[in-house]
């Protein structure tokens, strides 16, 4: 297993070989092979052969599937202010390692992105290590829900979307003005769904298994409320929304139903909530411990259908990275979240392609071209002219997960002891191999 | 090695084991009618009462329960402040394992923390409480409480009533109880009752007027105000008027019915003032004083049985 | 386990406890002053088995206990009993002439235990031992003042009492362990 040195700037021409090609765009799936030149993608066909052997680096995919690099909309780098946990080089690794080739990072970090200055230094960070970073910007200050930020101006420093993430905009009549006034530089709101006054003091899903284990019950109507709530908004402001990790049954239910209606609004899923019920709770685990909780297997089953109907546009890693000693404690006290970039490609695979059956080029969308096309980026494609940005996967490998294989700096994995199929064999970001693994 | 005895919860145990578990408490029960009430059964056994959580009862009943047994026992009062999470709590885990002891009673505020606890230690953990979510030796001394008093459990009507959603006494009461083939209904208002509570397997009501007369256990549960961090229930005036056990309502229940309480008893709000005033002229009915007694004897059982 | 010779029926077992009664007798002279205490669990019936007897000689009542002796064990380090025996003495030992009744003899370690239980209960003036059989292999001074058989046996021997109270037979035998 490699990674390249992220901050050489030493550009190789490469050459995949005999993989077989997956275009989200097309739905198809052909063998042939591709040329990177200039970091680019220059040629896509049969048997490419070329002159200049000693500049060509050739990478053999026989057997292989060469995918768009995947675009993960939602990942917590925590830096700046929580480096311990994670930064910006140790997060674009861990993607690397998962095939991630660009990222959308929230912006709860200390401090908060909510200026400009914050969000140009994350996008220096992105240039140095040749990595595609799209900062999301704060909706309000200090993700207080109560001031509005600069959200032209965060636009025009590269903000790609905006969120509260976290915590989510309580007051409606703030969500509103936000909506109304973004609506000016139409930018994207990503939502988190959370009412507190249901949720506060909350550390499960409310339902069978909370009952069972005397631990604080989230009732689904904290999400279903919100979502709800901000379907109306959006469809008097006219903003565009995303709803981001939706985890019941009565959310895809309220999405699928505003889609038809026109509204514009699109949603991700992450993978804990299409993987597993609350059923894991049993042993109290603190690395199940996320929010919005997973909840009920009638609700998985739901979040299983949306994918498959195309009510779910994308899945997520919700990537949070956490100390272990924030972890290894009670479950009262332990913080909420999971890490997820090495594993959004296996999970999904393991779950929606070898369980679910749905086809390779469906999954695949799910975690490039879609998330791709919400944040309006580059991305999701394999066409001559655009940049490489390329994963290189293994679907027939399957190994138990542990946390020993963990690249990310923490290890609070939902998937540590899963089984889990499919490998990443090469990341190919902006021409260059950023990880290798044969 | 065996494996060590942890008593986390009283799932691992069959009806069997639980049966021969209750003739045995007699034989503890019986050191307690002696003039010396104490047998050298566990001596040079250390025992720590590790209570994160402050209890007054379960506390002294354990320490107790240890001393007639001739075990050495160690309170050890901490609270689970959290100014740098986790960091105290793993600190106070490895400064007891560098202890030597025998045996670990535990005690928290927080569900499962238990669990976790007992991964943490070498030596047998016994759960004296965990947030809302089991208290196995509160659950066996009511049983016990309840099988010295009608010998045969099977099909015994008891109703719990009260604050079902944050007692973990509920919790280990209803498993227990509905492994023990009673039948079990819990009584209690909306918010006071998990939204899902299919995994109890028990009938329920609203008002304590539905079991009154018909109950041969009237379990009433104390009004835990201290652990709901959600506070919706309006007064204790509407408790009264339908869930409190008053005396109108204690002249209602049947003539071999007792009653129940984990205690400490708010007096006024589960059960009136008056009711409580009358339980040593009602020995046979109201078993409350007998439930703290048989909690020596059942948690004398279960230290022999965990260092056995 | 596998036996290897039956040492007494029920026709010796039923000679040996009419013989202990009229030692005991004897030995006490008369039954006013004692008390019966049969060790758990096969002590307990072979106790009310010589009570009976004299009782139905003298026609006197006389009284029985059973004790356990979980509680007071020597070797709790390296195991403890779990399944624990009722212990029941609702009567005043003390100046009592106390008659211990158990079914084998061995170290001794049980007797000791006993005898530490019982001195909880009050003081007796004495405590005399009957056991149906002696083994041998003592490993503390304690000797039986009414013995049933002596049975010298070697250590990878097993003695196995089974009566009707406790195993429908009555029948001593000695086993390969």
């Amino acid at each position: 297993m490699e990674f390249e040195n992220l901050k050489s700037k030493n550009k190789e021409n490469l050459i995949i070989k005999k993989g077989f090609v997956i275009n989200p765009q097309t739905q198809e799936k052909f063998e042939a092979d591709i040329l990177i030149l200039d970091g680019k993608i220059s040629k896509i066909s049969k048997d490419i052969t070329h002159n200049n052997a000693d500049s060509v680096r050739e990478i053999n995919a026989e057997g292989l599937y060469v995918c768009p690099g995947f675009v993960d909309m939602h990942v917590h780098l925590r830096e700046p202010g929580n480096e311990e946990e994670e930064d910006v080089e140790s997060g674009v690794r861990s993607a690397l390692r998962g095939g991630i080739t660009s990222i959308a990072c929230m912006p709860n970090t200390m401090p908060v992105l909510d200026s400009c200055y914050l969000i140009e230094y994350i996008k220096i960070k992105a240039r140095e290590i040749n990595y595609n970073i799209y900062p999301v910007a704060a909706i309000t200050k200090n993700l207080q829900g109560e001031v509005l930020n600069e959200i032209g101006l965060l636009i025009n420093s590269g903000a790609v979307a905006f969120s509260d993430d976290g915590r989510g905009v309580q007051n409606a009549r703030l969500m509103y003005e936000a909506m109304r006034y973004g609506g000016q530089f139409k930018a994207l709101f990503i939502l988190h769904e959370e009412d507190g006054n249901f949720s506060d003091g909350g550390l499960v899903n409310e339902g069978y298994y909370s009952a069972m284990l005397g631990l604080e019950g989230i009732s689904s109507l904290s999400e279903d409320l919100m979502v709800q709530r901000d379907i109306m908004l959006s469809k008097v402001s006219g903003a565009r929304i995303h709803i981001t990790h939706i985890s019941s049954a009565k959310s895809v239910e309220l999405i699928a139903r505003a889609k038809a209606e026109g509204v514009n609004i699109t949603c991700d899923t992450t993978c804990e909530h299409l993987f597993f019920n609350d059923s894991v709770l049993t042993g109290y685990d603190t690395n199940y411990k996320i929010k919005p909780p997973i909840r009920s297997e009638y609700d998985r089953l739901a979040i299983i259908e949306g994918l498959r109907n195309g009510t779910i546009d994308a899945i997520a890693s919700d990537h949070a990275p956490h100390l272990l000693l924030e972890k290894n404690i009670s479950f009262k006290e332990a913080s909420f979240g999971s890490i997820g970039l090495e594993t959004l490609f296996k999970a999904s695979l393991t779950k929606l392609f070898y369980e679910e059956k749905l086809s390779l080029e469906k999954i695949i969308s799910l975690i490039s071209l879609n998330p791709a096309k919400i944040l309006n980026i580059e991305g999701g494609e394999i066409k001559v002219g655009s940049i490489a940005n390329i994963a290189i996967i293994d679907i027939n490998n399957e190994n138990i997960y542990e946390s020993d294989n963990i690249i990310s700096r923490s290890k609070n994995s939902s998937f540590i002891g899963q089984r889990l199929n499919g490998e990443i064999r090469y990341t190919i970001v902006n021409g260059k191999i950023g990880f290798s693994n044969n | 090695m065996d494996k060590k005895k942890d008593i986390l919860s009283l799932d691992e145990f069959s009806v069997e084991q639980i049966n021969e578990f209750l003739i045995q408490t007699e034989s503890f029960a019986e050191i307690l009618k002696r003039d010396i009430k104490k047998v050298p059964a566990l001596r040079g056994k250390t025992i720590i009462n590790l209570f994160f959580e402050p209890s007054t009862r379960t506390k002294v009943s354990f320490e107790i329960a240890a001393k007639r047994l001739s075990a050495d026992l160690i309170n050890f009062n901490t609270s689970s402040s959290s100014l740098r999470k986790g960091e105290s709590e793993i600190d106070t885990i490895k400064t007891i394992n560098s202890m030597e002891n025998d045996l670990i009673i535990i005690r928290h505020s927080d569900s499962g923390y238990i669990n976790y606890f007992a991964k943490n230690v070498p030596v047998p953990v016994v759960n004296a409480g965990d947030g809302k979510h089991e208290h196995p030796t509160q659950a066996l001394l009511d049983l016990y409480t309840i099988y010295k008093n009608f010998t045969n459990l099977k099909d015994l009507k008891i109703a719990i009533i009260g604050d079902i959603l944050n007692s973990r006494v509920a919790r280990s009461d209803i498993k227990l109880f509905n492994k023990m083939g009673m039948d079990v209904k819990v009584v209690a208002p909306s918010m006071l009752m998990p939204e899902d509570f299919s995994s109890f397997k028990t009938k329920f009501a609203n008002n304590i007027d539905e079991v009154i007369s018909d109950a041969d256990v009237l379990y009433m549960l104390r009004m835990q105000f201290e652990r709901q961090e959600r506070k919706f229930y309006p007064s204790i005036k509407e408790y009264n008027k339908f869930l409190s056990l008053d005396m109108a309502r204690f002249n209602l229940m049947k003539k071999d019915a007792i009653l129940m309480h984990p205690g400490p008893v708010n007096r006024g709000i589960e059960i009136s003032g008056e009711v409580m005033d009358i339980e040593t002229l009602n020995k046979d009915k109201i078993k409350i004083n007998a439930q703290i007694s048989n909690g020596v004897a059942v948690r004398m059982a279960l230290l022999y049985y965990a260092l056995s | 386990m596998r036996e290897k010779a039956t040492v007494l029926n029920s026709d010796d077992i039923e000679r040996i406890i009419k013989r202990i009664s009229h030692e005991i007798i004897e030995r006490n002279k008369g039954s006013e002053n004692i008390i019966f205490i049969g060790i758990q669990k096969r002590g307990v019936p072979l106790a009310k088995r010589i009570k009976e007897n004299i009782e139905s000689l003298y026609s006197s009542e006389i009284k029985l206990g059973k004790l356990d002796i979980s509680f007071y064990r020597d070797d709790i380090n390296e195991k403890i009993k779990s399944d624990v025996n009722i212990t029941e003495i609702p009567f005043e030992i003390k100046g009592k002439d106390i008659i211990l009744v158990d079914d084998v003899l061995f170290t001794g370690r049980t007797i000791r235990a006993a005898m530490d239980a019982i001195m909880d209960f009050g003081r007796p003036k004495s405590i005399q031992l009957v056991v149906l059989i002696d083994r041998g292999h003592r490993e503390l001074p304690i000797r039986a003042d009414y013995v049933g058989k002596n049975l010298p046996t070697s250590l990878n021997e097993f003695v196995e009492v089974k009566l009707n109270e406790t195993d429908n037979e009555d029948k001593v035998s000695i086993c390969w362990i």
